[in-house]
């Protein structure tokens, strides 16, 4: 009996091995191998004519420029706002917590279109107020940058601020030490490691980004548009693969600091939170502020219902489903089942492999895992449209370009390596004796997933469903290269709409998305409500400190 | 093969990690419903140990009897052995009661039995009225027997402690060692306890085992090691530190 235990285990542990080796095969077939071929893909020719070109450099400067400046601003307008939200005891936290994050459910393209909407030559906000409704160049791109960015800094920004630790600043309160001294000595360290991790996000985030300038850069032309005229309009793969490289050293930057980063820190005592303040100012402040940029966040939104839904806005403002049937006439229905069905399969199938992965580099440590682990997030180092050019390469002429297949790989590769760490991290703190009382009460692995580990992580699962299925429905960049007329998904089509002059259109299109999104948001906010039960032990963790 | 049929007996364990020797032949015998505790600081070894004794690894020489019974590579679960870490590790999406039947659920022959045999035992254990609760709504004490109850249910007859009460508090540390005295003595289980606590091994033991660096320095019973103690080690380790801890209570005594 012995004997036939011994086998049983070998034969699991030869299973387990197998698996990881195929998840990385599948991680190097999936993300590294066409990065290489795209590598491989540039000559000198093509090299040379791209650095000798004037629009090259000039392009560079361009994208590093508006970059940085909507960086600065973001990181500003963002730490302000959560600020308010973490700190200043400001009512209706969900509302805010929702409207303000409102920009990330929608396409950066259709961000680029409301400022058209809005502040261009035609605009509801030029018209107005007599503005000149020159929104096209680098001030354009900015605005509309930081307004698809700012979400995501907020939220970073946020968490940052909820978990400082309250008792260094008490500590410093008793030894008599000045608010400023506070800051440059307490604060600043705190925020430096966090800050340069949210300042590569969306520097990142900003530079790899072609929606907002295609729409609104004019002739401020950045290396993503380059890129993407280049690809999409003279076939150039070569340059294309060019500019590519140039976009993939920031992201690998990033991406490399941000390991680097993490490493090193991550140590979690026993912190006492901030209350919200009672500064009567601060309190006010802060809903003239939150009040400010929801409004921001909310005008184009509307804009676009406007647009959409009026007959002939601003002119005759009687509704009419016109632009609507317009656009279904258009196959934008056809398009838009065919992004429901990529993100719900790339959310289903990104979940199961994440969920696999993250077991193996969690909860079977090993120096195999390690590597997998290293290699499954790897992905997040690729900017989307880079990626999409390496997969044009490598798949263009096989059975599956063309296909809703070929979206979902890429779309499940381009967005993996965030809902992966997620699950890893939860795993991670999931009670590291498990196995072994399982081993000793005689339950097996699989079935210890099935009861223990899966139930334990089920909010997180529906976390990363949702992150998969949003991402996927308003991505432009990984799949504008590989969209075929049969597998278009619709934010592509707001492009298309735009260049025939169809704004109204590519407001319906920009708001079905953002509809789809929210939607999705609310059953997985219900979903996570009804499987976790309302008590939920972090809020009562972090709570703490009221004493 | 049948040997004398100590409980549990190690013949020269031997473990070791990238050459790095963690155990250096330890051999040793604990009889039927013996209390051993195995002291010694962070780092001696005595973690390796319990996880070779229970199963969780295998030694890289040196054998191990249970009855008799050469077990040195029988599974786990099939030992008859039970085990109660120090952070607990219960199921934390399972009920007090999903948590001490889940393993009897998961077998044939105990599917039956399994709810009616894990109520008796949660009530045995005083938290009858805890049973639906989650362990995050317990306190540490509380959530260490139900650990406790878990292992218990599947009548093992050797039980290992893995320092089980280093995360309590001190009031509920001397109740629950009380209540690990008294369980052994009603269900005769033989229980092996690590520990760095000298009082704690001093107040539980039938035996205690010394261990530093990687070896066994003295097997003996409390009342041996006061009397003569193996060496300077356990002079200083053992005995110095457990005298500190007396004198610096004595003087409030009067």
């Amino acid at each position: 009996m012995q004997k036939t235990v011994v086998m049983k285990k070998r034969q699991y542990y030869r299973a387990s091995g197998g698996l990881k080796l195929l998840l990385g095969f599948i991680f190097v077939i999936l993300v590294i191998f066409p990065l290489v071929r795209m590598l491989a893909y540039i000559d000198g020719g093509s090299l040379s004519k791209v650095v000798a070109s004037t629009s090259f450099p000039q392009a560079v400067k361009n994208s590093v420029l508006v970059a940085l400046t909507a960086t600065a601003i973001t990181l500003v307008i963002a730490y302000a706002l959560a600020m308010c939200v973490e700190r200043s005891g400001i009512r209706w936290k969900n509302m805010w917590n929702l409207v303000l994050v409102l920009p990330m459910l929608i396409p950066s393209i259709s961000h680029g279109m409301g400022l058209i909407v809005l502040l261009g030559n035609n605009g509801l906000l030029t018209r107005l107020f007599n503005l000149d409704g020159n929104i096209y160049g680098m001030w354009g791109i900015v605005t509309g940058s930081v307004m698809y960015a700012f979400p995501v800094a907020f939220l970073m920004m946020k968490d940052v601020l909820k978990y400082e630790d309250r008792s260094p600043y008490e500590a410093a309160a008793v030894l008599g030490i000045p608010r400023w001294r506070q800051f440059t000595a307490i604060t600043l360290p705190y925020l430096r490691k966090p800050l340069i991790s949210v300042v590569f996000a969306v520097f990142t985030l900003v530079v790899t980004d072609y929606g907002v300038p295609l729409m609104v850069g004019g002739k401020f032309s950045t290396i993503p548009v380059l890129m993407y005229q280049e690809v999409i309009g003279q076939l150039d793969f070569g340059r294309g693969a060019v500019y590519g490289v140039v976009l993939l050293i920031p992201a690998v930057v990033a991406f490399v600091f941000d390991l680097m980063n993490k490493d090193r820190g991550n140590s979690t005592y026993v912190t006492r939170s901030f209350e919200a303040s009672t500064n009567k100012v601060f309190h006010l402040a802060s809903y003239l502020y939150c009040g400010l940029v929801s409004l921001c966040v909310l005008f184009p939104i509307v804009s676009f219902i406007l647009l959409g839904f009026a007959r002939n806005y601003p002119i005759d403002l009687a509704f009419t489903v016109k632009n609507m049937e317009q656009a279904l006439n258009m196959n934008a229905g056809r398009y838009l089942m065919n992004s429901i069905l990529i993100a719900v399969l790339v959310s289903v199938l990104g979940v199961v492999i994440s969920f696999i992965t993250a077991y193996f580099t969690a909860r079977m440590k090993s120096k195999a895992s390690r590597l997998l682990h290293l290699i499954a997030i790897t992905s997040a180092a690729i900017p989307g449209i880079v990626l999409g050019l390496s997969y044009v390469i490598v798949f263009k002429g096989s059975f599956i370009y063309g296909t809703i297949a070929i979206l979902i790989m890429v779309n499940m590769i381009h967005f993996f390596a965030s809902p992966y760490l997620m699950m890893y991290n939860s795993l991670n703190k999931i009670n590291g004796n498990l196995e072994a009382v399982g081993k000793t009460l005689g339950i097996g692995r699989l079935r210890m997933i099935k009861d223990v580990f899966i139930p334990q992580s089920v909010a997180t699962l529906w976390e990363m469903a949702s992150y998969f299925f949003v991402n996927c429905m308003m991505t432009i960049s990984a799949v504008s290269f590989l969209a075929t007329t049969a597998n278009k998904p619709v934010a592509l089509m707001i492009n298309q709409f735009e260049a025939q002059t169809q704004l109204e259109c590519a407001a319906v299109v920009s708001l079905a998305i953002l509809l789809v999104n929210l939607l999705f948001k609310l059953l997985v906010y219900w979903m996570k409500k009804i499987l976790t039960g309302k008590k939920s032990k972090n809020t009562t963790v972090v709570k703490e400190g009221c004493a | 093969m049948v040997k004398t049929s100590h409980k549990l007996e190690a013949v020269s364990l031997v473990q070791s990690f990238d050459g790095k020797c963690a155990l250096d032949k330890v051999s040793f015998q604990v009889q039927e419903g013996e209390f051993l505790s195995i002291l010694g600081p962070s780092g001696c070894g005595k973690t390796t140990l319990l996880r070779i004794l229970i199963g969780l690894l295998k030694p890289t020489e040196g054998l191990l009897y249970k009855d008799g019974v050469d077990i040195t590579h029988t599974p786990a679960a099939e030992r008859g052995m039970g085990i109660v870490f120090q952070n607990y590790a219960l199921f934390e999406n399972m009920t007090v009661l999903g948590n001490v039947e889940y393993a009897l659920k998961i077998k044939k022959a105990t599917r039956q039995e399994a709810r009616s045999k894990a109520e008796a035992m949660i009530a045995h254990m005083g938290l009858k009225e805890h049973m639906a609760k989650k362990p995050h709504e317990l306190s540490g004490g509380q959530q260490q027997r139900v650990a406790i109850a878990r292992t218990l249910v599947l009548n093992p007859d050797v039980i290992l402690f893995d320092e089980p009460m280093s995360a309590l508090d001190a009031d509920t540390r001397l109740m629950l060692r009380k209540e690990l005295k008294k369980l052994q003595k009603e269900f005769g289980t033989t229980m092996i306890y690590i520990t760095h606590d000298q009082e704690e091994a001093f107040a539980l033991s039938d035996r205690i085992m010394v261990m530093e660096e990687a070896k066994v320095v003295q097997l003996a019973t409390p009342e041996e090691i006061i009397d003569s103690p193996a060496n300077d080690y356990v002079r200083t380790f053992v005995l110095q530190n457990l005298q500190a801890k007396i004198d610096s209570l004595v003087k409030y005594v009067r």
